[in-house]
């Protein structure tokens, strides 16, 4: 069987499994398994937990940026890790006792206004447009390799699938789905790397292998590491060494923090520390989800090692001249049909050839290393179907929660709370719907025309987080002074900044969007950190200068800092 | 002819709904259908032909629609129509119309209407709408005092006594010795010829000096009143008392059924809820409460066979339940002594949402105003297990899941109840919002108010706004869903192979009270009753006017439904239930339960969508 | 008002006078009805649209016709013609809002008299002003018959003007016009005009008019008729 049927095959099935998983719970006697005293257990909700949170940008940028950037990659590693630990340890539990669900409710309830509330539906609606984009474009890269179009008509499938997903299919949000989609992502992440990894270095981890000694064809070992190989390789074709950065150490700290703090103001996956009922359990089941990310992000380094050296060796053929182009590897040609590769043989030899600089023949998309890893690497075909099928899972799951906000903060938050207060239950329910499909439309509008990669479109989302809600959150629980005032200002303020600088650079001036022209060297991924500190600079300022807090929400903020009977203390 | 000849009536029909959902063509054929008809005041009703039915459009003046018994059910003007109710269910006209103001009136034939409504779904639909609406505003009106509405087959005593015309006085008198009875019917060739009382056999027998081979027919009462089965109570009374008599043969086709005594009459009024309550409050005993408490399924049935609106039903049942745990606690309280300390008996669950139906179970507790010491659990104690096995001899069995005032584990202080709450608050879990459904919709049926307020109070206080535990509480009340699979067909439940039918009970009113239970802590409303619930929330603006009225609709058919389905079930000797055969519904009413379901599938939504965010 | 027996004896008379047995039979039948119930005989209310006001030498333009049964306007019954005329319309299109092209596909003077002949037989006619209408008819259907052809009809603008009399009410202009009469009685108002929608305003004139002088009693077709 072909690679094309055996895609429409696998991903068939995914998805047979996840309307099957819907069907049967929903049909199947949920009053009794609550009454067995089940509910969803730790491990899986951690499972689903982490379903959401692995985008498609996770999934099929993450390894592709730390296979072109090399170091300067692993921050969105870091950044990543350190938000989903900041979140699950120094904010769900708080925003929990306060028994918000969403953060726009936290910060309308905390600063006791209505306009919070709403700037704070808008930030949210931002962000989750700006973060929904790139799960788009990832669709779409998937759809257009393996049903061989190219990447715009890739996104126009990829919108239906999402839309009869999120908007028609009444599959979403389930715990069981989202668990099997979990298993069906990592399972497609690690097949591919675990072979490789046996390949090149024969040992089967390949977060062990990624610091081991290759191998050749006939498994002796060679005595040169894949690190050093790969140093070797990129300082020959005039990259700069693998294992160290091109970004200065600034931009570095500050895309991390911008990362960081902008995972931890995300709101769709907040949500999933407040469907586990016991605060005890939603510990656990977040370190669950910790466990299970980690498997993902450790093997992204060494995946993305392992691809580069690879690619690099079938491109430039082992005199690292270049092959003939007739003689060129299939998945070359293969993703020329999708114009995610272009070779343009500038010194008319036939052959191709990549390396840094003006010899450079192939433009080579970063978004594709991980769908291309397997054929790279000679797998065999369903495994290359495999990682579709795992692509998908990963935009769906994430996409379908991104959706879910937008829809239900357009319909409940914004028309339900403030414009038309008086609204039907159905028009309600069809403007959410409504609102899912434009959210759709936009991002797709996005993902066809995207301002950056996968994971750089994901990073601004993150960086818009960062600089609007992370600090209204963190004020809210953390200071007893903190007013309306001042977090309405900060946040609007912190917003308008950090957009306005990745507008300019990236949409408006976008031939100036390198360090020389950056502010204080900062990349537009990283303003979201800046855009921070201003921030919380501008909020304690105008918190200073205007009305004190009422005792009431003093009371509020101090019996959620100071736990008092906050759940689980001792069962009847 | 060209219908835009007909201008100026097409444009009037066209901006009538449900017309306006009506194709070009199709509104034209309508149009030319009509007739037109000028109803003048001087004639003061529309003389409404039983045997020609038709739609009347009102075109100008004004009209009333008045049941036959003369109650207001609606009133009319330009672009309102009658006639519709015996159109859609073939039966016979019992509404009158009456004429206000002069007026014209279009009148469209029965085979364009049945047209029409294959035509357009909309058309179709909103005259049933019309339909139900104005059936269930009859029955609201219908039910007033009992004893002018209850039927006779209520009261009436079934396997009448009878005997041959050509029988002795001597063998009629010892029939009757026999079944005492006061009475025997007279039958001549299965016939009924007459009656012979007591009274007759002192009158005409003894006093006039007979002996005892008198025949029968020579001593009866000839061609005695009777009435049909289905008579109201009150049309017996009215009888007996103009015709000085006590004793009424019931008679359905020709065939002597029962016999109805002006003491039947009397011991059915006294199942009249206020008597009956009155009754509870004299008894000074338990076995005379519990002798009491016998009148109730009585007093159920005669509501039933009432018509009495399902709501009234449950509010009615209610308030004897209370009266006698009331009466209980009074009375064991005299022997036992004062209370060492305040305490409210709080009623949970249907009890406390006050729509009991037949044969509920207890759910109660015992709030007490603060940590009793020994001697006083011992009092509570020995109080609690005294009211509850009383209730339970009453035919309130004991709760299977023992929530039960008299298991300690219900019978605490006002600290532990109120932790008790919040710990259910906090921690959702399934276990706990179980228990919500049941806890929450509670009432205090004995103690002070203060003590119960600030209870519910703090209650609310927690639950309002706390967005976390009420998504649990809307997700527990998302896994059922109303009976209503694909393309709107009923799902019926199986039991095996055996075919269950549609739960009126989990799968409709629980998930109304679940609705408005969610939406009603959401908001801080202390109300505890279904329908009381939906209209506060609708009167603070939480739920759409339109939302809330059909829910409360919905709420009252399905249960309506279910009660006249326990009715037919009883009737024929089948186990009671909530399972509804719609093989057994007209095809109007089950496009109605259809509808009400659907009302119920879109407020489910509702909640969904509101409070756990999703759809 | 004409007393029955006079009517009969009328009506009597032209019948025998009648040459053909169509024309007889038309006569015997309204004999027959004019002592029923209004509100249960068989009434056609009819309107003309015409060139102008003289029958002698204007001419009919449309025919409007709706039947009234047991007291209810048929609409499915109504029917409306457009009749051919020489020359043009001329200025009155002014009034009737018909132009020359409205005609052509209208039927001819000689076939819409023989329609009109065959829809009127057993039946009332009613009219608003009814003696302008009758004496276009008359003129068109003695053609038709070949002989003298005399009509009787209910005129609703004659029964409103008698009743407004009898309240000693001053007659304003314009008061007993169609329009005007219905907005006595509270009846909707008819944006459009044409013969049909005009007979359809009459009819429903004389129902609200029936049940105003009869107050609930019989009124027969006699005692309304002109």
């Amino acid at each position: 069987m072909d690679v094309q049927t055996l895609t429409y095959l696998i991903v068939g099935v995914t998805f047979a499994l996840y309307i099957g998983i819907a069907i049967w719970s929903r049909a199947g006697s949920t009053k009794e398994f609550y009454v067995a005293g089940g509910g969803v257990h730790p491990v899986m909700n951690g499972m689903a937990t982490a379903a959401d949170w692995m985008s498609a940008a996770s999934f099929i940028s993450l390894a592709g940026i730390v296979s072109f950037t090399g170091y300067d990659g692993s921050v969105y590693l870091m950044g990543w890790t350190g938000g989903y630990v900041l979140l699950a340890l120094c904010m769900a539990p708080y925003l929990r006792k306060f028994g918000k669900f969403t953060v726009p409710d936290f910060i309308g309830d905390r600063y006791y206004s209505q306009a919070a509330r709403t700037v704070a539906v808008i930030c949210a609606i931002f962000i989750c447009f700006t973060y929904i984009a790139g799960q788009m474009r990832g669709v779409g890269v998937v759809f257009s390799r393996f049903l061989e179009v190219d990447v715009e008509t890739g996104v126009y499938i990829g919108m239906a699938v999402v839309f009869f997903y999120a908007v028609l299919g009444g599959m979403k949000g389930i715990t069981y789905t989202q668990v099997a989609q979990y298993c069906v992502l990592i399972f497609a992440f690690m097949v591919p790397a675990i072979f490789i990894s046996v390949m090149m270095t024969g040992h089967v981890l390949p977060q062990i292998g990624f610091g081991a000694e290759l191998i050749d064809a006939a498994g002796n070992g060679t005595g040169v590491y894949l690190l050093d190989k790969l140093d070797g390789l990129s300082a020959e074709l005039g990259f700069s060494q693998y294992t160290e950065g091109s970004k200065s150490m600034i931009d570095v700290f500050f895309i991390t923090g911008a990362l960081m703090f902008g995972t931890a103001g995300l709101p769709h996956v907040i949500v999933r520390f407040f469907t586990v009922p016991r605060v005890k359990d939603a510990r656990i089941s977040a370190g669950w989800a910790l466990v299970f990310i980690a498997i993902m992000y450790t093997t992204i380094p060494a995946l993305a090692a392992f691809s580069r050296v690879n690619m690099i060796e079938t491109i430039n053929g082992p005199e690292s001249t270049g092959v003939a182009y007739e003689t060129a590897p299939e998945w070359i040609k293969n993703w020329e049909k999708t114009g995610l590769i272009t070779w343009d043989d500038k010194n008319d030899d036939g052959k191709i050839y990549y390396a840094k600089g003006p010899t450079n023949e192939m433009k080579i998309d970063r978004d594709i290393m991980v769908l291309a890893t397997p054929e790279i690497a000679n797998l065999p075909a369903w495994v290359i179907a495999l990682v579709a099928a795992g692509g998908l899972a990963a935009a769906l799951s994430t996409s379908a929660g991104l959706l879910l906000v937008i829809s239900t903060s357009v319909s409940h938050d914004l028309l339900k709370k403030n414009l038309m207060p008086d609204i039907s239950d159905k028009k309600e329910l069809m403007f959410a719907r409504i609102a899912a499909a434009l959210g759709i439309v936009m991002a797709g509008y996005f993902g066809i025309n995207p301002p950056g990669f996968v994971a750089a479109v994901v990073a601004i989302a993150f960086g818009l987080a960062a600089s609007s809600l992370f600090p209204a959150i963190i004020m809210g629980i953390f200071s007893k002074t903190m007013n309306k005032e001042g977090a309405i200002s900060g946040m609007v303020i912190g917003l308008l900044f950090t957009a306005s600088y990745i507008v300019f650079f990236k949409f408006m001036n976008p031939e100036i969007n390198n360090a020389d022209h950056w502010f204080m060297g900062i990349s537009p991924e990283g303003i979201g950190m800046l855009g921070m500190l201003v921030n919380f600079g501008v909020a304690f300022s105008v918190s200073k200068f205007t009305t004190a807090v009422p005792d009431d929400v003093v009371a509020m903020v101090e019996s959620i800092r100071f736990p008092k009977g906050s759940g689980e203390a001792h069962d009847h | 002819m060209d219908t835009s000849e007909l201008q100026p009536i097409t444009d009037f029909i066209q901006g009538l709904v449900p017309f306006d959902s009506l194709s070009h063509s199709t509104l034209a054929r309508c149009c030319k259908s009509l007739s037109v008809g000028y109803y003048s005041k001087a004639s003061t009703f529309v003389p409404l032909d039983e045997t020609d039915p038709q739609l009347y459009i009102v075109r100008s003046g004004a009209f009333e629609v008045r049941s036959d018994d003369g109650e207001l059910l609606d009133r009319l003007g330009e672009g309102d129509y009658f006639g519709f109710p015996s159109l859609l269910s073939g039966e016979k006209v019992s509404n009158r119309v009456r004429i206000l103001e002069d007026g014209l009136v279009y009148h469209l034939d029965p085979d364009t209407f049945d047209y029409l409504r294959v035509e357009s779904r909309q058309f179709d639909r909103f005259f049933n709408r019309a339909f139900a609406k104005r059936l269930r505003h009859q029955a609201r009106f219908k039910a007033k005092e009992l004893t002018t509405t209850s039927r006779v087959s209520a009261l009436m005593s079934n396997n009448p006594l009878i005997i041959d015309v050509n029988a002795s006085v001597c063998e009629a008198a010892r029939k009757m010795r026999e079944r005492r009875v006061s009475s025997v019917l007279v039958i001549d060739n299965h016939k009924l010829c007459g009656i012979l009382t007591d009274r007759d056999l002192r009158n005409r027998v003894l006093a006039e000096g007979q002996d005892g081979s008198l025949p029968v027919h020579q001593a009866m009462t000839t061609q005695p009143k009777v009435l049909s089965s289905n008579a109201l109570v009150f049309e017996a009374m009215l009888l007996m008392s103009e015709h000085g008599i006590h004793h009424l043969p019931i008679v359905d086709d020709e065939r002597a059924v029962g016999v109805l005594t002006s003491t039947d009459i009397l011991r059915g009024q006294s199942s009249q809820p206020l008597l009956l309550i009155g009754e509870i409050e004299r008894q000074s005993n338990l076995d005379s409460l519990i002798s009491v408490s016998k009148q109730i399924p009585l007093l159920l049935q005669n509501l039933i066979s009432a018509d009495a609106r399902a709501e009234e039903i449950g509010r009615v049942l209610t308030s004897v339940t209370d009266a006698l745990t009331r009466r209980l606690i009074i009375l064991n309280q005299a022997l036992l002594g004062e209370a060492p300390m305040a305490f409210c008996w709080l009623a949970f669950g249907s009890q406390g949402r006050q729509d009991q139906a037949a044969c509920s179970d207890q759910d109660n507790g015992l709030l007490l105003a603060h940590e009793p010491d020994e001697a006083a659990s011992g009092y509570f104690e020995a109080l609690t297990k005294a009211v509850c096995s009383g209730l339970d001899q009453c035919g309130y069995i004991y709760c299977p899941g023992d929530i039960m005032a008299q298991n300690p584990k219900w019978r605490m202080s006002l600290s532990q109840w109120q932790s008790k709450f919040a710990r259910w608050v906090d921690t959702p879990e399934p276990k706990a919002l179980m228990h919500a459904s049941i806890f929450f919709d509670m009432r205090s049926v004995f103690g002070p108010s203060s003590l119960f307020d600030s209870l519910q109070d703090k209650v609310l206080a927690n639950t309002k706004g706390n967005d976390i535990f009420l998504a649990g509480m809307a997700n527990n009340s998302l896994v059922e869903s109303p009976p209503l699979g694909f393309f709107k067909k009923f799902v019926l439940e199986r039991d095996g192979s055996e075919v269950k039918g549609i739960d009126l009970k989990h799968k409709g009113n629980a998930l109304i009270n679940d609705i408005a239970r969610v939406y009603a802590l959401s908001a801080g409303i202390k109300e505890v009753n279904t329908a009381k619930r939906i209209r506060a929330l609708m009167e603070q603006d939480i739920i759409n006017r339109k939302d809330a009225l059909n829910l409360v609709d919905a709420h009252e058919f399905i249960a309506h439904m279910r009660l006249s389905n326990q009715g037919y079930q009883y009737t024929h000797a089948l186990p009671i239930s909530n399972y509804l055969q719609p093989k057994h519904l007209s095809s109007l009413v089950r496009h109605q339960l259809r509808d009400a379901f659907k009302v119920v599938h879109d407020a489910q939504s509702g909640i969904k969508l509101k409070f756990t965010r999703s759809f | 008002m004409l007393s029955l027996n006079l009517l009969k004896v009328r009506l009597f008379w032209r019948a025998l006078r009648a040459k053909s047995e169509r024309l007889k039979a038309y006569y015997l039948a309204q004999k027959a009805i004019l002592a029923t119930n209004v509100m249960e005989a068989p009434l056609l209310a009819i309107d003309l649209e015409m060139t102008g006001l003289d029958a002698q030498f204007d001419q009919i333009l449309s025919i409007g016709i709706v039947p009234i049964e047991n007291g209810r306007l048929i609409l499915s019954k109504a029917e409306h013609k457009l009749v051919k005329i020489e020359g043009s319309v001329g200025q009155s299109a002014a009034i009737h809002g018909i132009l020359d092209h409205h005609l052509d596909g209208a039927v001819s003077p000689e076939v819409a008299m023989a329609w009109f002949a065959d829809k009127c037989h057993g039946q009332i006619l009613v009219a608003h002003h009814s003696p302008l209408d009758l004496a276009f008819l008359q003129k068109g259907l003695s053609v038709h018959f070949h002989q003298t052809v005399k009509l009787m009809a209910i005129d609703t603008l004659g029964l409103e003007k008698r009743r407004l009399m009898r309240q000693h009410e001053v007659l304003k202009e314009g008061a007993l016009r169609l329009g005007a009469s219905r907005e006595r009685y509270g009846l909707p108002v008819y944006a459009a005009h044409n013969a049909l929608i005009d007979a359809i305003a009459c009819g429903e004139l004389l129902l609200a008019q029936i049940s105003a002088i009869g107050q609930g009693d019989k009124v027969s077709v006699a005692e309304v008729l002109s």
